[in-house]
């Protein structure tokens, strides 16, 4: 395996090449061959990723199964038509953006909190100070419009780079950046620690 | 580069992937030169750090789906797809009628012989678990995978402080590994290899050799099964 420092990496380039081309040689066997076992490996490496994104969406929990099996359900039947333009994560974490937001318009939840924000459910009681922003931030998040939440869950849990983030979201990378730039300035009113740190740009 | 438009609201708002080390090349030194110069964005990208560091601190203290769920999960579509293709192809009954399949006593089979191997995996990884020495107790594990849990090579690796998630990340991925533990006391981490790396030839060694040569990485040594 040849030595790569990441600096001299393309970071438009990832996932690495390990980690797609292994992918995207169990999707060849799903394509060509229906392989079981390449299927499960697959599923296996979004399980857990995809679990925890849609928790964040809001999904419900007794939903987040049944989005997620669907999306390999799009996977299994779909796996010879996915032509390589984009990257195989983004397709299948698009799939599954997707399919999540359907499951919420069926729950008719509503990710966006219009009551105001409440202040007293934040334990100020707490002695640690961590623990303390740790609760403003969750309850920030939970402000967030589903769209601006993804696009900061996709950057700073998942690491995707801006490029990525507009494949996944199907949307351009203009928007990403005004829908991670109104993401911030809602946290900041919400979490002391960041409002203190910084002002908006002019 | 044609380009360098060093303005303040275009770095803004690119300050998120400057945070996570994903930021485009070409994009990268005027960022970071503007940034250098502005004392407002250099408040803003701490400031985003911070909320990365929180929102993945988030992210570890929420549930983890335990192997089981997983595979249930999966068994669930399974049935699912083996239900369809039963019911798209003709069944060759003395009729000669296609009639759709229901839950066919192949995925029944199928199902129980999950479960079986499930159990026996489950016995392997309790014992597993009970032979660690102590050392192990301030080491958390996934569960989400079991079959590279049981056997897979693992490297104990650390990282160089001013290393950003997006790095980790991807000094991981590149090399087909997945922090399974840690930190340790000494800010070391448990990586384990997965099944596709160990197929192409991986192991703790090579792997190991690798990373300890990286900038980023201040220890990266096997560890021994």
């Amino acid at each position: 395996m040849p030595l790569q420092s990441v600096e001299n990496v393309n970071p438009r380039a990832i996932p690495p090449p390990h980690t797609d081309a292994t992918e995207r040689e169990l999707l060849e066997r799903i394509a060509r061959a229906k392989d079981q076992a390449a299927f499960r490996t697959l599923y296996g490496n979004y399980y857990q990723r995809l679990s925890r994104l849609l928790a964040r969406m809001s999904v419900r929990r007794e939903d987040i199964e049944e989005v997620i099996n669907d999306t390999f359900w799009v996977v299994w039947t779909k796996a010879g038509e996915f032509r390589g333009a984009s990257q195989l994560s983004t397709w299948i974490i698009g799939i599954a953006y997707r399919r999540a937001l359907n499951a919420l318009r069926r729950a008719k939840l509503r990710p966006v909190a219009d009551e105001p924000f409440d202040e007293d459910s934040i334990s100020v009681a707490s002695t640690e100070e961590e623990e303390t922003n740790q609760q403003w931030l969750s309850q920030g998040l939970e402000r967030l419009p589903v769209e601006q939440r993804m696009a900061l869950e996709l950057t700073y849990t998942l690491g995707h780079s801006c490029e990525e983030v507009a494949a996944i979201l199907d949307c351009p990378v203009n928007t990403v950046k005004t829908r991670l730039f109104r993401a911030r300035e809602t946290l900041k009113q919400v979490l002391p620690q960041l409002a203190g740190m910084s002002g908006d740009p002019s | 580069m044609s380009r360098i438009p060093d303005t303040h609201a275009e770095a803004w708002a690119l300050l998120p992937w400057l945070a996570n080390g994903r930021i485009a090349p070409e994009d990268r030194e005027w960022v970071e030169a503007h940034v250098q110069a502005c004392a407002e964005c250099r408040a803003e990208l701490a400031s985003q750090r911070l909320v990365a560091s929180h929102v993945n601190r988030d992210e570890s203290a929420s549930p983890q789906p335990v192997a089981s769920e997983e595979q249930r999960s999966f068994n669930k579509l399974w049935a699912r797809i083996e239900a369809s293709e039963s019911a798209s192809a003709p069944a060759t009954g003395t009729t000669g009628v296609a009639v759709p399949v229901p839950r066919s006593s192949r995925t029944v089979r199928w199902l129980a012989a999950a479960v079986v191997v499930q159990a026996i995996g489950l016995g392997i990884l309790g014992v597993t678990l009970g032979n660690q020495d102590t050392g192990a107790n301030d080491v958390f594990e996934t569960v989400s995978n079991p079959e590279a849990r049981l056997n897979a090579p693992a490297v104990s690796i650390a990282f160089a402080p001013q290393t950003s998630m997006g790095t980790v990340n991807t000094l991981l991925t590149h090399q087909g590994l997945s922090i399974v533990g840690g930190p340790g006391s000494a800010g070391n981490y448990r990586a384990q290899l997965s099944p596709d790396a160990v197929a192409s030839g991986a192991t703790a060694d090579s792997v190991a050799a690798v990373l300890s040569k990286d900038p980023n990485v201040t220890f990266a040594q096997p560890i021994a099964r």
